[in-house]
């Protein structure tokens, strides 16, 4: 490697390290994942509810089963604001070494003070509405606004001092509330503010200014180009590309996946294409730059020694969509004979099943986020349909031609050295 | 004891290399303890460690750590080693680093 591409790799090390450790887009996505439990519960339980047998539906439907099997994905997918809320403080003030729980209910009383209630016949009501993924903007400016503030508070010593002599225990009930008591006031200022607007809410005001704007950009064809060109031109120079830019896609791409999975909840279609579901199905199958194929034609193809070990090295944890002994044991990374299909793969995965679905020859899929290590073919199954089996398969077979010409010339070069070496 | 803490994105592919090192570490007379935690759960397992390893991927992270915990050695694993998962190499590597310290 010469030094000048050392530096380069060193700066964008750099940069990319600083967007994915920023304190705040790692509340984000780290707390997104810390709800990740409630929202396989809702998709499973939506998954159930939805398996598309005839027979089976319509004994569901007259029995009055479905509505109870749906009942666990109406009290996550459709809530999930208020777990994100209380997740995303939670994260960001145990950031700063302070007691998150405390700063998790605050933030969820902030987010109910911005929600607005309405009264029907005489009963008073929440709305859905704003709870689920419309309102998960709002739950994360609420969230990093008021933990942040927390911390400000508390650090800056206005808690309740206690005469000495009072129990630590008592100190610390209130020691949340002024902080408490100073962020809800505020919440209920901008509350009572955005009433008087046209919005009459801030949920309607975030929605249709940030979140539907932002959905609409990041969850459109070209985003998702120039989002695979840029993971991918990271882990060229061994830099986890996903994780560089984690924060970003999953506060856009998390949302619109929970979109489809409370529009299945709600026995309507799903219509965003794009979600963080279909980047692990679709497009990255077996880890970035799709290298399950890549590890099938090592192992079973490969004529050098070092490529067939390193193959059966890889094809297990790869099925398991995790690729590190590729990209740094291949290597993959800084590799000129490699970058092409690397990059390429992914980019045709990508534009293949974009396609297909928007022409409805495969279905949607639902949105779950796969937690890592969900295996590929049970992540389709998982993502609604057993038709996304076929369209994996479908993809690993071109992915694997793709990879061919570039396997065969390094892999002849492996053979070479290994032949040299054994005639010196 | 030698205690010795890897660190990657997810923690999944280190989790890997452990157990190579951990089987290579039977051979040897001293006990070692081997873990591998994810960025996030560092803060745990970190004041029990002599040395901190990391993932080829996460190297960026080297100069935040070399200063926050600068009792201990903080390196970057050899990629190579990494990615073939040579838990023998890394082992006798991290012995190392914790002896010349």
């Amino acid at each position: 490697m010469s030094s000048r591409s050392e530096a380069f790799q060193a700066k964008l090390q750099r940069v990319s390290g600083k967007i994915g450790e920023n304190r705040y887009l790692k509340s984000v996505s780290e707390g997104l994942l810390l709800a990740l439990p409630v929202i396989i519960i809702g998709a499973l339980s939506t998954l159930i509810a939805n398996i598309n047998i005839t027979a089976y539906q319509d004994f569901i439907t007259e029995t009055g089963l479905k509505g109870v099997l749906n009942l666990p994905a109406q009290v996550t997918i459709s809530l999930i604001a208020l777990y994100a809320v209380f997740c995303i403080a939670y994260k960001l003030t145990t950031f700063y070494k302070q007691d998150g729980v405390v700063a998790g209910i605050i933030a969820l009383i902030s987010f109910f003070v911005l929600t607005p209630f309405l009264v029907v016949d005489d009963a008073t009501t929440i709305p859905v509405e704003f709870l689920g993924a419309q309102g998960l903007f709002v739950a994360i400016i609420v969230g990093l606004l008021s933990a942040r503030l927390y911390v400000f508070i508390v650090e800056s010593g206005w808690a309740i001092k206690m005469p000495p002599g009072v129990p630590p225990t008592v100190e610390k009930t209130f020691a949340g509330l002024v902080p408490g008591i100073l962020i809800v006031i505020l919440f209920t200022i901008i509350s009572g503010l955005f009433k008087l607007t046209s919005f009459e809410s801030a949920h309607e005001f975030v929605y249709s200014f940030v979140q539907a704007p932002l959905q609409n950009i990041g969850g459109g064809f070209w985003s998702m180009i120039v989002l695979i060109l840029v993971v991918h031109t990271l882990w060229l120079f061994g830099i986890h590309g996903t994780l560089a830019i984690l924060p970003i896609l999953y506060g856009v791409w998390i949302p619109l996946g929970l979109e489809n999975l409370d529009a299945i909840a709600a026995g309507n279609a799903p219509e965003n294409i794009v979600n963080t579901g279909f980047l692990a199905i679709a497009i990255i199958i077996g880890g970035a730059g799709a290298t399950l194929s890549l590890s099938i034609l090592l192992t079973f193809f490969a004529k050098s020694k070092r490529y067939k070990t390193l193959g059966k090295l890889a094809i297990v944890p790869g099925i398991f969509n995790i690729n590190e002994p590729m990209i740094f044991g291949l290597p993959i990374v800084l590799n000129p004979y490699l970058a092409i299909p690397f990059i390429l793969a992914p980019l045709v995965n990508g534009i293949i099943s974009y396609t297909l679905m928007n022409l409805g020859v495969f279905p949607l899929v639902n949105g779950l986020h796969m937690p890592v290590g969900t295996p590929v073919f049970v992540n389709s199954i998982l993502a609604g349909s057993v038709m996304l089996i076929l369209l994996q398969a479908i993809l690993i077979v071109i992915n694997i031609f793709i990879y061919w010409p570039f396997f065969k010339i390094i892999d002849k070069k492996a053979l070479d050295e290994e032949t040299t070496t054994a005639d010196a | 004891m030698k205690n010795i803490l890897l660190v990657c994105a997810a923690g999944m592919s280190t989790s890997m290399l452990v157990n190579k090192m951990e089987e290579a570490a039977k051979g040897s007379e001293e006990e070692i303890k081997i873990n591998a935690t994810s960025g996030g759960d560092l803060e745990k397992y970190v004041q029990d460690a002599d040395v901190l390893l990391l993932g080829p991927q996460v190297s960026y992270l080297k100069g935040d750590y070399q200063k926050k915990y600068d009792s201990i050695p903080v390196e970057v694993i050899n990629s190579l080693d990494y990615g073939t998962m040579n838990g023998q190499k890394v082992l006798d590597w991290a012995l190392d680093l914790i002896e010349s310290k």
